[in-house]
């Protein structure tokens, strides 16, 4: 039974990390109030880039490289939803789209390989895990303070709820936004390199596989707090490695429970919390609103 | 009509660059000859290979890539028109996908299990995969009205409940086929023969009444928004949701009709497919059809009309995706066109701003001639 406990523990370790880092950074986003579903192309952008600059350099460059990807996507996000006042939802699903078919293109076009980039040196293990875990363990407390007991973070939190309350305080609304998703898309792009540096040793054409929505529901389950949405991304990848684990030691419990139902799970909980918690939703007020200076 | 040119133009450049800017992404990465011929597959992949035809005088050469371009495009149409009808009371559909996913198995079920003559088979398993994707998407729907949820984040969340509870629980266990003899297969039981759709085009092509049916789905949602009264109500809401209640418009059960409407669209799509192509569910449901009717709705304008074009452009495009194969360039090249296509509408304000500069400077020079 212990055993058992310490290798789900080090399952979750490994496993977690990724959704971690996009799940904050999808907070960081939303908090601004700026809708961020495009976590997922975010995340491939930077297992992307990570894979193919450590190619080329040291793997911890080329997890910085990943990082640069995502905040670049981040960034495209921010100019078209808050300097052009864009459609967030809208621009969040292309750049999803834009990023699975690039991914795949680059993919084609450079390595000619529809599957993966060559292997590259994975992170080095610290006490067994990648660096990445134990930042994984720190940044969303880190985050959590910056957001919750600092200036700059309740400047982000009112641009969120009030943008033109905090214009009137002559902050300046659009700068802190696009800050805020470029910062965003740099944490999910993390999320993607720790995919493919820690994770994994290469780029596979299918990641992030659903992992960046499934981060948009970890901060939707951890109510659009920094440390409740890693807590919520931590518990969906237990629930994954228990899935896992009982699919190999436990087969008969399995067919009882389908592994399909379990894998529902983390959506299905979300949208129970959502149903339960209504209107009374921790859902930031102007989440989805352009800004725009003229209505007061 | 003017008027109506002048909101396409941006919805067109927005195509135009899009195809300009991946032109040139294979230009760098494959030469610039090599791009050329990969475009040109592609053109001819998707609207017929015309040179060919000219030479050989093979009607094949034409009618093919048309049936496979019309294949898609009704796909594409479908979730296309899900989205765009949801659009038009203000509501975001992003659970085209889950829609579609509950259609197809719903379709593939009754298509293998119910036995019928043929015409009412079919019709049979189309009712019931729209009522399928329609029941999926009355859940949002309520959850908006009855307790505030966001319709983006639980169609969300419902497309990935889809995904988990059909393609790695139903179509892998009780829903799987029984396997005849040493080979293993994927997916659902095939459909009987009575449910399967009428190829249009016999041996030729995979085209089939599916295509028909996204004709008719495309033309009835316009004549139904612009000629009924429901259809103007639907408008309304979407214009100002405030004044339509003011108005005496019942709003709640229009967002209802709206969301139940565009389930249904998008279980629609999944039949077509099922009854059309696959002729089963098959292990994957393959291209993600249901987001791409973002992509639709938003290029087409939220017109049905304008949806009905762009998903036989795209499709057309992405029939003739599998040619760039030869050249180096992945048959998913098409979806990339799309995706850009998407952004640079979804930057419409960029457009509206360069048009306006555009045309006062134009104005302005033939005042100054004046």
């Amino acid at each position: 039974m212990l055993e058992l406990l310490t290798s789900l523990l080090s399952s979750v370790l490994d496993a977690a990390p990724p959704l971690v880092f996009a799940a904050v950074g999808a907070t960081l986003s939303e908090r601004a109030g700026v809708v961020n579903v495009g976590v997922e192309g975010m995340m491939r952008a930077g297992a992307f880039t990570a894979a193919v600059a450590a190619l080329v350099m040291p793997t911890p460059a080329g997890v910085l490289a990943g990082m640069a990807a995502g905040a670049a996507v981040g960034l495209v996000h921010a100019w078209l939803c808050v300097r052009w006042r864009s459609d967030q939802v809208v621009s969040g699903m292309a750049l999803n789209l834009v990023m699975l078919a690039l991914g795949t293109f680059l993919l084609e076009a450079v390595f000619d390989s529809p599957n993966s980039t060559p292997p590259i040196t994975q992170l080095p293990k610290w006490l067994g895990h990648s660096p990445l875990t134990w930042l994984a363990c720190m940044l969303p407390v880190v985050v959590h303070l910056a957001v919750m007991r600092t200036a700059w973070g309740l400047r982000l939190r009112a641009v969120g709820e009030k943008p033109q309350a905090v214009a009137v305080m002559g902050v300046r609304v659009s700068r802190l936004r696009l800050g805020a998703v470029v910062l965003s898309g740099a944490l999910a792009g993390l999320g993607g390199a720790a995919l493919s540096t820690a994770t994994l040793d290469r780029f596979e054409h299918h990641m992030p596989s659903g992992l960046g929505f499934m981060a948009v529901a970890a901060m939707v389950f951890g109510r659009w707090t920094p440390l409740g949405a890693a807590g919520a991304a931590t518990f969906f990848a237990f629930g994954n490695a228990l899935r896992i684990g009982l699919a190999s030691s436990a087969p008969e419990l399995l067919t009882v429970v389908p592994q399909g139902v379990l894998l529902a799970l983390p959506y299905a909980l979300t949208l129970v919390v959502l149903a339960v918690s209504g209107k009374k939703s921790a859902a930031p007020a102007a989440l989805g609103t352009p800004y725009d200076p003229e209505l007061r | 009509m003017r008027e109506g040119l002048k909101r396409l133009l941006p919805s067109a450049l927005a195509v135009a660059t899009s195809l300009v800017a991946c032109f040139v992404a294979v230009s760098l990465t494959r030469g610039f000859g090599t791009a050329l011929d990969a475009f040109a597959g592609m053109v001819w992949g998707a609207f017929g290979d015309w040179p060919r035809y000219l030479e050989t005088g093979n009607v094949g050469a034409v009618l093919r890539p048309l049936g496979e371009a019309g294949t898609k495009a009704a796909l594409l149409t479908f979730t296309g028109l899900s989205v765009a009808v949801a659009f038009r009371v203000g509501l975001f559909n992003i659970g085209a996908q889950g829609q579609m996913m509950v259609g197809a198995i719903v379709a593939a079920v009754a298509g293998a299990q119910v036995e019928l003559p043929a015409a009412l088979h079919v019709a049979l398993c189309l009712l019931l995969a729209a009522a399928g994707g329609a029941l999926y998407a009355l859940g949002p729907a309520l959850l908006k009205l009855h307790r505030g949820v966001h319709e983006v984040i639980s169609t969300i969340m419902l497309n990935w409940v889809a995904v988990s509870l059909v393609e790695n629980w139903l179509v892998v266990g009780p829903l799987r086929a029984s396997a005849s003899g040493d080979n293993s297969i994927s997916g659902t039981d095939q459909v009987l023969p009575s449910a399967e759709l009428p190829r249009l085009l016999g041996e030729t092509s995979r085209l089939n009444a599916g295509f028909l049916f996204a004709l008719l789905a495309a033309v009835g949602t316009w004549l139904f928004l612009s000629r009924f009264r429901r259809g103007y109500e639907w408008r309304a809401i979407g214009l100002n949701p405030e004044a339509a209640r003011a108005g005496g418009i019942d709003v709640g059960r229009c967002l209802v009709q709206a969301m139940l409407t565009a389930g249904a669209f998008a279980g629609l799509a999944g039949a077509v497919l099922v009854l059309g192509t696959e002729l089963k569910y098959p292990a994957t449901l393959g291209a993600p059809y249901g987001f791409d009717g973002i992509a639709m709705a938003l290029i087409g304008g939220g017109h049905p009309l304008g949806v009905l074009a762009s998903a036989l452009f795209f499709g057309g495009l992405r029939a003739g995706g599998t040619r760039m194969q030869l050249f180096g360039v992945h048959k998913s090249f098409p979806e990339l066109i799309q995706g850009l296509a998407l952004l640079l509408v979804a930057a419409r304000l960029v457009w509206d701003r360069l048009l306006a500069r555009l045309f006062k400077r134009k104005s302005g020079e033939e005042a100054a001639r004046a």
